[in-house]
């Protein structure tokens, strides 16, 4: 038996109503109490102050894109599962667009065994929505399903036949899993480098308007309409797709959203010297999208915060603009930057916390993360006033390249249990 | 296997009556015509084929078949000839009636040679209802689109009611591509209308949500859908009807909606199963179960397709005399 307990922080838990100062105990990988009154020292094995720090349950990274399998040399599964714990991230779900693509029972079978014997966050998959993400044909809903698969999601490719996308939804409605889907019109957003603006038209740049991503984010809120089926609509970037989602919201549709840091922290105006970190798929948009953003963010319209983790290789930033892939590392920023929205404006820790674990686990069916005697001891440690400056090399992974270079944050991260482990470096 | 008392028949049924020129549907049929037909059509399968060689003796049936088939025009073309009729086949390449005025065009050239009964297959759903509004002969469906096929309907009732004895409170189970399927609509217009309990088993995406406002029960669970069902009737995937993205793939169809041993512990123990053919093996049904004849009326199936053809031929070319008269 090994004891631990976490000494006199602020311990907050949406789902537990849960907003104090406390100590919390925990015996193996099960809590045993969660208390205000300090337990007896004596026969515990490891105690942390907490003192200053946010005490939430384990964060849960609802939109990564592991390289591996295809590119392992970029950033491995386990140098990726490593990463997102040693950042407070307990748990993460990975995309498939990887080489093969995730669109088969074995694939999520396979993945899975290798997560089960890798320490750090723990692994879950989305599979493919279509078979090697063609856009032609379903793939195997149902199979990946019962291998495991916790929703659908097709990387950054948009199913454009809206016919197929009703029948996915359909179908997926059957399994009761829901379909997390990038929006964007291929028309509107082909061969584009970055947000349609000034900046765009001054850079030269092919600029996608921002309804590209609302045009499709409609369609799809129509087809869910009718077919009843869990969406969640992928890294929300602008406000029309806000206005959008809030309507949707209002009409009483089974519909969800998330959103990145970079969304909520940037605006077009950084691609100004043609820096291709500020790449991204969908692409930084106006000031007035980023404000809109944190306003969904606190009203609930955008249920939670994803890193958006897409390792790239450096060979393929260091191009012409609008020749570099878009993308770029995310996982070992997203906490401190999602908490920046409580120190400059003005969100409470209670909704981000909601936003980084019971939104996810909510929308992907995932146990409810809380805080409370006989839950699973998935903790996650925030520093709320340690400041520091993000550098890409001070990663753990190998993916490094990051929008947020030079960027002051004032929260570390600075523990993080799974399942009542350590995951920290 | 047991007989129901009310088909159990000591004397002669009389040929069936119909009230409509045409055998368009099941779909509005009075329960008395369809009870007659199916009395009729048991008699027919109880006795040596030779007996009934002058009933239709001056009747010309014409097979117009628009959608390649063998097994419904063969026993059409069989029904006919054993009560007497002139049979002629044609054979209609599909590409070149798409058209409306091209059916209606071709119609009114047999019209002209003045068969008595049309019996007509067409891929467009209403089809054989435009032939019957343009000649002058009776029509019967042999199957239109997705929308009826009443000769399946009434051969698959004969047979479960030969098998079971009753329709009256059976549980049967339709079950796979429901909306690419004619004999889906058809058979649960006609065993609804006896009295069974249909449900439909089939994935979301090819189940349309309209039968469910219908009152049909749907259930994309196998398992739970053939819970307990007497009849577990399997249709064919029609490839030819969809486009290629209503499911998956073959592998994951006949996982989760194939036929096989284990799914089938979950009907009525002594459950029979049906299937209009032709069978895919292997894509909705095992071929363990489509072959084990204590289990499968399938060839029961085929055997009385020609009866009630009979039944149904006879029925017509009294309704198009009467009519002529």
């Amino acid at each position: 038996m090994s004891k631990t307990l976490l000494k006199n922080g602020r311990i907050i838990s949406p789902s537990d109503k849960l907003d104090m100062v406390g100590h919390i105990l925990f015996e193996n990988s099960v809590i045993s109490s969660v208390e205000k009154d300090l337990p007896p020292e004596d026969k515990i094995d490891q105690v942390i102050d907490c003192s200053g720090c946010l005490i939430m349950p384990g964060a849960i990274d609802m939109r990564v894109q592991s390289a591996d399998p295809g590119a392992e040399h970029l950033e491995s599964l386990s140098e990726l599962l490593a990463a997102a714990g040693n950042a407070g991230i307990s748990q993460i779900v990975s995309l498939p667009a990887t080489t093969p693509v995730i669109d088969s029972a074995v694939m999520i079978d396979s993945l899975r065994l290798r997560a089960s014997s890798t320490h750090g966050a723990l692994l879950h998959l989305y599979g493919a929505m279509t078979q090697s993400l063609n856009n032609q044909q379903m793939a195997e809903l149902g199979m990946m399903a019962k291998a495991g698969a916790i929703g659908f999601a097709n990387g950054v490719v948009s199913v454009q036949d809206s016919l197929l996308m009703r029948r996915i939804m359909i179908y997926s409605k059957m399994l009761d899993k829901p379909v997390i889907h990038h929006c964007s019109d291929a028309y509107l957003d082909k061969d584009t480098d970055m947000n349609e603006s000034e900046t765009a038209t001054r850079l030269g740049l092919l600029g996608s308007p921002a309804i590209a991503e609302t045009i499709m984010l409609e369609r799809d809120l129509n087809l869910a309409s009718i077919t009843g089926c869990r969406y969640h609509a992928a890294h929300i970037s602008t406000a029309s797709s806000v206005e959008a989602l809030r309507r949707a919201k209002k009409a009483g549709l089974s519909v969800t959203a998330d959103t990145s840091p970079a969304y909520f922290l940037l605006n077009d105006k950084a691609t100004a010297d043609y820096n291709t970190a500020f790449k991204l798929n969908p692409p930084l948009r106006s000031e007035e999208d980023r404000l809109a953003i944190i306003d969904a963010i606190k009203d609930g319209t955008i249920d939670s915060i994803t890193s958006d983790h897409h390792p790239i290789e450096m060979d393929k930033k260091m191009l012409p603009f609008g020749q570099a892939t878009a993308g770029a590392s995310g996982i070992e920023t997203l906490l401190p930057l999602a908490f920046s929205l409580y120190h400059t404006n003005d969100i409470s820790l209670t909704r981000i916390v909601t936003a980084l674990s019971t939104a996810p686990a909510s929308i992907l069916s995932l146990e409810t993360p809380k805080l409370a005697s006989g839950e699973t001891a998935n903790i996650s440690i925030i520093n709320l006033s340690s400041s520091s400056v993000i550098r890409g090399t001070n990663f753990l992974s190998q993916s490094q390249i990051t929008p947020f270079e030079h960027y002051l944050v004032d929260s570390k991260v600075v523990g993080c249990f799974v399942h009542g482990i350590s995951v920290m470096l | 296997m047991t007989r129901d008392t009310k088909i159990a028949n000591d004397t002669p049924p009389p040929a069936a009556m119909l009230s409509n020129k045409h055998l368009l549907g099941i779909q509005g049929m009075p329960i008395p015509e369809i009870n007659a037909l199916l009395e009729r059509a048991h008699f027919f399968a109880d006795r040596p084929k030779t007996l009934f060689a002058d009933v239709l003796a001056n009747i010309t049936v014409l097979n117009m078949f628009f959608e390649n088939s063998t097994r419904t025009r063969v026993s059409f073309e069989l029904a006919a000839k054993r009560l007497g009729a002139s049979v002629l086949n044609i054979s209609v390449n599909s590409s070149s009636v798409k058209k409306g005025e091209t059916l209606i065009d071709t119609a009114t050239t047999l019209n002209a040679m003045r068969p008595d009964i049309l019996v007509a297959r067409h891929h467009a759903s209403g089809a054989p209802l435009l032939l019957s509004q343009h000649v002058d002969a009776a029509v019967i469906n042999a199957g239109d689109g997705r929308h009826e096929h009443p000769t399946q309907a009434l051969l698959d009732a004969l047979t479960i009611k030969r098998s079971l004895g009753k329709i009256a409170g059976l549980k049967i189970a339709i079950c796979g591509d429901i909306d690419n399927s004619r004999v889906a609509r058809s058979n649960l217009y006609l065993l609804s209308a006896l009295g069974a309990d249909v449900r439909f088993v089939s994935p979301a995406t090819l189940v349309s949500p309209y039968f469910s406002e219908m009152g049909v029960p749907v259930y994309t669970d196998m398992e739970q859908g053939i819970s307990g069902c007497d009849i577990i009737m399997m249709l064919r995937l029609q490839t030819e009807r969809m486009e290629g993205r209503e499911t998956p793939s073959q592998h994951e169809y006949f996982h989760f909606f194939g036929l096989d041993t284990r799914k089938l512990q979950k009907a009525a123990p002594n459950a029979f199963i049906m299937h209009p053919g032709p069978m895919n093996r292997g894509v909705e049904i095992d071929s363990k179960i489509a072959d084990d004849n204590s289990k499968s009326l399938i060839r029961t199936q085929v055997e009385l397709g020609v009866a009630t053809r009979m039944a149904c031929l006879e029925a017509i070319a009294g309704a198009s005399t009467r009519v002529r008269i």
